[in-house]
């Protein structure tokens, strides 16, 4: 069966020991889409990402992402991250190299540029990201927002096919939110395909494609974001939503 | 005169001064021996000058002590570092077998004394002669520096496991994200952040090392301390007067490798910035 779908979760569970932290998730992607995961926390949302580049691993289910199928025990995980960028909650920067040489890294060791085409490339990276002069600065130099446009743009510098965001803004004051999504947003308009696990819900309802409402492990339901948000079909959509509200 | 029994009663002296009332109620007699002898002290010059010149003319002989010293040191640390720091990274990285017969033998090589594994090691099972271009090294000075040298990779091994397991697995993971294999992630992220955290520890290892190659006796070497035992057993007024020239060429020694580690842990430390 020929599949045009881009990346396709099927049925995927997975289970922490005895503990089911996935229980038979699906849900499609088609190539530029923006899905966002929303559900409380320990609904197996981040958990859902990472199996999708491996980090986790899912125990039952198929995840096929451009034809290739993710889960089997022949795939090269390392050319599938090398095609996955990933964006973490805590953003995991290298601790001892600057922002340049942190977005330069993959380039250099992973895709084999030299020293001079890497810098090239994460130079462009920063600037795509607002940090043209921040160059020579190390991640405890940089403020919280900062370092996150660092992680987005050490991900986009090996030129992904898929990007995903684990929480991106919830370790960041506030007020260095705005700087994170403007930035993400950005690469929405240029088609970027997002996967993306947040609580921010305005972002949400403003660029994802898809919203999949987790709880736990469960996809509840799923949808596009007018009818999720304004139209819940099952109760505890209806209820995590007004949780989530009230604190707004 | 008696150089050590002057120093020691000077000690007294400026301890009764310091506290008055107890040296005098307990060791009445200390302190008013001490009040006459203290006169007789020179206190531009610690020791005998005749002793002095005792040392001065055999430091010659020191001299080669020294350099068996600092030979024994480098290379054990070298040995040290190559053997420790692979089995600090299997005992944090590896599994199974490799792991468990890493963790056995450094235990086993902590748990012995430095004397017990120098005599095995050069009677049990016997450390040919090696010969270099520029000349040989001696089955005994071979078999120190294997002895303290896997000494110091079973101490090695702990400290670049203590600084591989602090770095955050965050790190580990965001390079194995952006498509670095697991050893290349170790390599290019986690290693250079360790060894930087691995130089206090390092300091200590380096330090200890170097005053624990005096144990080489043991198998018949003569290094820096062996030679001024056998220097002062010859002029026993010397004692002092030894002991303080080898003290301060260990203080030397020790000095200026802890400043030079030093300055890498600061040439190399990350930049942190202010705190916000």
């Amino acid at each position: 069966m020929s599949d045009d779908v881009f990346l396709r979760v099927n049925d995927v569970s997975k289970w922490y020991g005895d503990e089911q932290v996935l229980d038979e998730v699906s849900f499609e992607m088609d190539r530029s889409d923006v899905t966002v995961l929303i559900g409380p926390s320990g609904s197996g949302k981040s958990t859902m990402l990472r199996c999708v580049n491996r980090l986790a691993e899912a125990q039952e289910g198929s995840i096929t992402l451009d034809g290739e199928e993710v889960l089997s025990p022949d795939t090269d995980v390392d050319r599938l991250r090398r095609e996955v960028g990933m964006v973490f909650q805590s953003f995991n920067l290298f601790a001892h190299l600057s922002a340049l040489g942190n977005v330069a890294l993959g380039p250099r060791r992973v895709l084999g540029l030299s020293a001079a085409e890497a810098r090239e490339r994460a130079t462009s990276q920063l600037e795509r990201v607002g940090l043209a002069d921040q160059l020579e600065s190390y991640p405890a130099e940089l403020s919280g927002g900062q370092q996150q446009r660092v992680g987005i743009a050490r991900a986009l510098a090996m030129e992904p096919k898929l990007m995903l965001f684990d929480e991106p803004t919830s370790a960041l004051d506030p007020e260095l939110i705005g700087e994170v999504l403007e930035v993400m947003r950005a690469l929405v308009d240029e088609g970027m395909t997002m996967l993306v696990v947040t609580h921010e819900m305005s972002f949400a309802r403003a660029v994802a494609d898809e919203v999949v409402f987790l709880d736990d492990g469960r996809v509840v339901e799923r949808g596009p974001p007018e009818q999720l948000f304004e139209r819940p079909e099952k109760e505890r959509t209806g209820r995590f939503l007004e949780r989530i509200a009230s604190h707004d | 005169m008696s150089a050590p029994g002057s120093l020691a009663l000077a000690a007294a002296d400026s301890l009764g001064a310091l506290a008055p009332s107890t040296a005098a109620g307990e060791t009445p007699l200390t302190a008013a021996t001490v009040g006459s002898v203290s006169e007789s002290i020179d206190w531009w010059l610690v020791g005998d000058p005749a002793d002095w010149w005792f040392v001065l003319r055999n430091v010659d002989y020191l001299g080669g002590g020294l350099l068996l010293t600092v030979g024994l040191t480098v290379a054990s640390i070298l040995l040290g570092f190559l053997v420790g720091f692979p089995a600090g990274a299997v005992e944090v990285y590896g599994d199974g077998r490799w792991k468990r017969l890493v963790e056995t033998v450094g235990v086993v090589l902590r748990g012995t004394p430095i004397v017990v594994i120098l005599l095995v090691i050069y009677f049990v099972v016997g450390v040919p002669q090696v010969n270099l271009g520029i000349g040989s090294i001696s089955p005994a000075v071979s078999a120190g520096i294997a002895g303290l040298g896997l000494r110091s990779a079973a101490y090695q091994s702990q400290i670049f496991r203590a600084a591989l397991g602090s770095v955050d697995d965050g790190q580990l993971e965001a390079g194995r994200a952006v498509g670095l294999s697991r050893f290349e992630s170790i390599r290019y992220v986690v290693v250079p952040q360790a060894l930087r955290r691995s130089i206090p520890g390092f300091q200590n290892e380096f330090t200890i090392v170097l005053k624990d190659t005096s144990i080489v006796f043991a198998i018949g070497l003569a290094e820096l301390l062996t030679r001024g035992y056998d220097l002062f057993t010859q002029q026993t007024t010397a004692v002092l007067e030894v002991i303080l020239f080898i003290s301060g060429i260990y203080f030397v020694l020790t000095f200026t490798t802890n400043r030079a580690l030093d300055y890498l842990g600061t040439r190399y430390a990350i930049p942190e910035g202010e705190s916000t």
